[in-house]
């Protein structure tokens, strides 16, 4: 069935094409990256491999309230040894007078700057502040504004890795100057990267305002279970800006996620999945950080890190960004993983679950266009 | 939007006028009455520009481009170079909202950020897109009168109201004489240190007013670093649709 709806969508933006006068403009625009990945295995060997990607997306004109995306994003898999892709955008919007309807391929990102995100359509979209390319989907999103900035949209979508729709409703406000969103999502048991993640109806509530000079925000969510009681989670996080004499300013993010144990490989994606296991307590409690230092207008450095309270293990991010032209930029990122056998974020994990390394380093160039 | 503002000191009422006649009326303005002339001439019901940021910094030179819509109250920026096509800016009065183009989701910024380098510029949010008048922030007064690259200029301090939030609570501006347009500014914190000046390089009569096409904005905390803004079309009291200021539009 989503063979056959994104194939409907491809003709349909043919159609378009076909459509649009030949004066209107139509760009191609993207980045291509290259970098190297070095990873260090928990015997302190190193293995390292190139990665190359093109993010290609066209941009094609409004065409009558109607709007055409067209996005795709190749890179070499190490595992296969060849090239891959990822569709992330090939969809239709129109906007009709009372409410949006936007059809194929798309985005569904409901954050709200928070770096894990206990309560997104999909969950494991986001994590640490890295895509992990689960947010795009096969759907159907109607989006109907009420106002300035309060909105109700419904999303029916159809996941990769099951069979059944997933659906979910979201609603958006402002009130006080906080920006207030509550939402509802349904899915069926699918497997994602070996792992099971069963089914499930979640509910969530965000916020994000200010409270002074900090930026605070928060998320309240509940997992339906089917024969018992759900299970609550909470976060919350502030981030602040603060300008030394020199005119450089510090950014920091500082964060706190406590949910249960059995939920956490849906929202840590199914890169931990291994490690999440009955050793850990069953009220887990995440902290995360973020510091980020601008030495000058085009290169910053920072430190992102997240540790589990329960068991002491953390991830820790340096990173270097640098912007050398105009279209070109330097990046360099390391992670360090630091914590005992058996614990989340350490290096060693059960036999026949992915295998954490000590630590990881990627440099690359970005070339955008 | 005092950035798009800022580059809008428009002289364009005086201008039409006889020269001595001007000179000789504006000399008998007070602080009050040059503010209010120029907020008048900078101030529009409406301002579509197309404008390039060219940040300088050490050598290197970084240019993004940008088409701004303003009204009274609010603001919208879009960006159009390759490294952050797509990426929107909503601000409603005091709060601020961005559109991320891969994500496609809308995320309120922290107020906090308003006051800081609107993507790596020396410009802020704040400077960028603020849309209120100099008259509601600042009381003036005339400090001097000085050339400003051999036009003669009033100098004016203001210092900002009781109450009302400002990025900048001193400001001491060089406005021209004849064409009402501020030709430089000098920005400081309430601490009294000098955070950052602005200079206009080139002034341009666009549908009868006068506009700074290209200016430069040095923050002064920093070294060998500074911003230059140039607007490449302008358009007056442009049709603006209804719910082009909302998170709607932003999608």
């Amino acid at each position: 069935m989503k063979k056959y709806f994104s194939i409907a969508i491809l003709f349909i933006i043919l159609f378009l094409l076909g459509s649009i006068s030949i004066s209107a403009k139509v760009d191609i625009g993207g980045e291509l990256a290259a970098s190297l990945i070095s990873i260090i295995d928990n015997e302190g060997d190193i293995f390292a491999y190139p990665q190359e990607s093109l993010d290609l997306e066209l941009f094609l004109p409004a065409f009558n309230n109607t709007q055409a995306k067209f996005e795709i994003y190749l890179y070499n898999n190490p595992l296969s040894g060849g090239f891959d892709y990822l569709l992330k955008k090939l969809y239709l919007k129109h906007k009709f007078e009372k409410f949006h309807l936007t059809i194929g391929r798309q985005p569904i990102s409901w954050s709200f700057s928070s770096m894990l995100n206990p309560v997104d359509f999909s969950l494991g979209a986001m994590v640490m502040d890295e895509e992990t390319g689960a947010k795009y989907q096969d759907a159907i999103e109607g989006y109907m504004p009420l106002n300035w900035n309060t909105s109700i949209s419904v999303v029916a979508a159809l996941p990769e890795n099951s069979q059944d729709i997933k659906w979910g409703l979201r609603g958006r406000t402002v009130i006080e100057g906080y920006d207030l969103t509550l939402n509802y999502v349904q899915e069926s048991e699918q497997e994602v990267a070996g792992i099971f993640i069963p089914t499930s109806r979640r509910i969530g509530f965000t916020g994000k305002g200010d409270l002074g000079p900090l930026g605070v925000y928060g998320s309240l969510g509940y997992y339906f279970k089917a024969n018992e009681n759900g299970d609550f989670l909470y976060q919350i996080g502030s981030d602040y800006s603060y300008f030394f004499e020199a005119g450089n300013k510090v950014y920091l993010q500082l964060e706190y996620l406590s949910m249960k144990q059995e939920n956490l490989s849906s929202v840590l994606g199914p890169y931990f999945s291994g490690n999440i296991t009955n050793n850990l307590d069953n009220q887990i409690g995440l902290l995360l950080g973020l510091v980020n230092y601008e030495i000058n207008e085009f290169s910053q450095v920072s430190l992102m890190a997240i540790s589990s309270l329960n068991d002491g293990s953390m991830i820790i991010i340096p990173g270097y960004h640098n912007q050398l032209s105009n279209n070109l930029s330097f990046d360099l990122n390391i992670a360090i993983y630091s914590g005992k056998k058996g614990t989340l974020f350490g290096s060693n994990v059960l036999e026949g679950t992915q295998q954490i390394p000590e630590g990881m380093i990627e440099v690359g160039l970005t070339y955008s266009f | 939007m005092r950035k798009v503002k800022g580059l809008l000191l428009i002289g364009i009422i005086i201008s039409i006028l006889i020269t001595n006649f001007v000179v000789i009326t504006a000399a008998e303005l007070t602080a009050e009455e040059i503010i209010y002339q120029r907020d008048n001439n900078e101030y529009f019901d409406s301002v579509k520009i197309e404008a390039e940021m060219i940040i300088v910094s050490g050598g290197r030179k970084i240019t993004k481009t940008m088409v701004a819509l303003s009204d009274k109250k609010n603001s919208l920026v879009e960006f159009t170079n390759p490294q952050d096509r797509g990426t929107k800016f909503l601000k409603r009065e005091d709060d601020l909202w961005m559109f991320f183009p891969d994500a496609e989701g809308i995320v309120k910024i922290s107020g906090h950020m308003l006051n800081q380098g609107m993507m790596g510029s020396d410009f802020s949010y704040q400077d960028i897109m603020e849309s209120d008048k100099l008259t509601d922030l600042y009381d003036f007064k005339i400090i001097g009168e000085e050339e400003i690259d051999s036009r003669p200029c009033y100098v004016l301090e203001g210092v900002a109201r009781e109450s009302v939030k400002v990025s900048y609570y001193r400001r001491v501006s060089w406005i021209d004489k004849e064409r009402f347009i501020g030709l430089q500014e000098e920005l400081y914190a309430q601490s009294g240190k000098l955070l950052k000046e602005t200079k206009v390089k080139e002034v341009q009569e666009i549908e009868g007013r006068w506009i700074p096409v290209d200016s430069v904005m040095e923050n002064k905390l920093r070294k060998d670093t500074y911003t230059g803004f140039k607007i490449v079309q302008i358009d007056f009291n442009p049709e603006i649709p209804e719910g082009t200021f909302s998170l709607q539009n932003l999608r």
